[in-house]
């Protein structure tokens, strides 16, 4: 099971019998049966056939399109479940409710937490880089989360808490010719901030299909309000998997070096940074692999992957907007 | 007429195994094969098309509707046979019994639509298991009359108001189709969970 992806410019996307396959310059690059498929990404330009784009909606397979730098536009969503009930719940929770706060603060709080463990855990390894000062406002933070009555204020404390993590960022990295001065999109200028949009692109295509398959509508978010077009409930629930999916793999292919300097092109004028062909298949490679490795949900208490993290965290969201549980756990790694 | 105003009697045997599933198969609209299920419909498939057939003095009709007003019950029977002017319905299943008797609950509830069809008294029905190919008897006794009723109204009730009854751990829940949508050890392991620091 996995998502495919495809990287490769002017493909032709086609079907025989329950397989897709894939063809450039009428070379055949890729032929899977459609029962392992669970996502496709296209990044770049391709042709997806007819024949392709209803066996995708009735097998409930998202389809979304990304730029070859991984920007999001847009995707092919099979029809939703019909849970009416979940969408209710999730409506009724809308706005400035003690629902949505009680999220809200979930959400960041576990995005916080697991900044704070990632920082921790690196000062514990080295004695050179200091992360105190960031590691004791994260904690300052943490802790006024429970006091902070608004949407507004808790998304201050939010900034504020990704701002005191992303200042030690370059610190992470211990890689020669790697340096991170702070977070820029829209285009990302240099490699780091490159691969970690790309990263976030591809964990939103996942936590979006997570956030269809419970019956959530994803355009109904609560830390993100809703703007034409934009995932907002996606984007909600990906705040706590960014540092443990994506700022890990990133980490993990920098400083292992699988990722040099030298897989990187700089658009003219634009200054937009991007990956190299060959290097883009690298990425998405360690991503897959990310996705599918193990580890102990902490609620559940059972082996799972990234993956199907993604959807018990969806689960577990509906669960409390539904009154089965009390409280929504994020999830907060050790 | 219409339909989504009726039961299915599939609902009957999903709501005794578990009400929790039949509120998330007939209110939530959730459905996902396991290949217990999909083994299911092909099953019911291979009997539904084999249409109508007759043998000797005994009369066969597969793939039948079969429709009560008074309990607002609609659903298809694999097979009725009539021999020497007993009618019956049988239900054909995947495997062999279960442990839990709720086919004789669905085999009550055809005959109930029988009965109402026909306007005759239908007094027992079968179970025909495919793993042991045995047909299995089921005596419509008043008080599995009784018993399928209740079902029924308690079916019509959450169809109506869309409760959502709890799900509840139970050995059934590891061979059931919905575990992963319904997590029914989530409120446990909420209220015992320790976030960490
Ligand atoms: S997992 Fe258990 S509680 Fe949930 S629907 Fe299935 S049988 Fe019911």
């Amino acid at each position: 099971m996995g998502t495919v992806y495809i990287t490769q410019d002017d493909c032709f996307i086609g079907k025989t019998d329950e397989r897709l396959n894939i063809r450039a310059n009428k070379q055949k690059l890729l032929d899977v049966p459609l029962i392992n498929i669970e996502g496709v990404v296209i990044m770049g330009r391709a042709t997806v056939s007819p024949a392709v784009v209803t066996e995708l909606l009735n097998r409930h397979i998202p389809l979304s399109f990304l730029t070859t730098t991984g920007r999001y536009l847009g995707r092919l969503e099979p029809e939703l479940t019909k849970n009416i009930f979940v969408r209710k719940a999730q409506w009724q929770a809308a706005g400035e409710t003690e629902k949505s706060l009680h999220l809200v603060r979930g959400f960041i709080r576990g995005k916080l937490k697991n900044y704070r463990t990632a920082l921790l855990r690196k000062q514990r390894e080295r004695t050179d880089g200091n992360f105190q000062t960031a590691t004791d406002r994260l904690k300052q933070i943490l802790s006024s989360l429970t006091s902070t009555a608004t949407i507004d204020s808790l998304r201050g404390l939010e900034g504020a808490g990704s701002a005191a993590y992303f200042q030690c960022f370059d610190a992470l990295i211990r890689s020669e010719g790697f340096r991170f001065e702070a977070r820029r999109r829209r285009p990302p200028t240099d490699p780091v901030n490159a691969l970690l949009s790309l990263g976030y692109s591809l964990l939103s295509h996942d936590i979006q299909s997570a956030v269809n398959i419970v019956g959530f509508d994803p355009y109904l978010g609560y830390l993100h309000v809703e703007r034409y077009g934009r995932p907002s409930l996606a984007l909600d629930l990906m705040e706590e998997f960014r540092p443990i999916v994506v700022d890990a793999m990133v980490l993990n292919a920098i400083n292992n070096r699988i990722i040099t300097p030298a897989d990187f092109t700089t658009e003219p004028i634009s200054n937009a940074v991007s990956l190299t062909p060959e290097a883009l298949r690298t990425f998405l490679r360690l991503y897959e692999q990310k996705k599918q490795s193990n580890f102990t949900h902490p609620v559940m208490g059972k082996k799972c992957t990234y993956q199907e993290s993604f959807e018990i965290q969806g689960r577990l969201m509906a669960k409390y907007l539904m009154e089965e549980i009390e409280q929504y756990p994020p999830l907060v790694l050790k | 007429m219409n339909n989504s105003d009726y039961i299915t009697i599939a609902a009957l045997n999903q709501y005794s195994y578990c009400p929790h599933r039949c509120w998330r198969m007939f209110c939530a609209g959730e459905f996902r094969d396991n290949h217990y299920t999909l083994d299911g419909t092909n099953l019911h498939e291979r009997v539904h098309t084999l249409g109508e057939g007759n043998r000797e003095e005994m009369w066969q009709v597969r793939a039948i509707w079969l429709k009560s007003e008074q309990y607002q019950l609609i659903g298809k029977a694999d097979l009725i046979e009539s021999v020497e002017g007993e009618v019956y319905p049988i239900e054909y299943k995947r495997g062999k019994k279960g442990e839990w008797d709720n086919d004789e609950l669905q085999v009550c509830a055809q005959a109930l639509c029988l009965e109402e069809m026909m306007g005759k008294t239908i007094e027992r029905g079968y179970v025909y298991y495919a793993q042991t190919r045995r047909r299995q008897a089921v005596e419509i006794t008043e008080e599995l009359r009784q018993e399928a009723i209740a079902t029924l109204e308690a079916i019509s009730n959450l169809l109506q108001t869309g409760t959502m009854p709890p799900p509840i751990y139970t050995k059934r829940c590891r061979g059931c189709s919905l575990f992963h949508q319904c997590l029914p050890q989530a409120a446990d392991k909420v209220k015992r969970y320790q976030e960490a620091s």
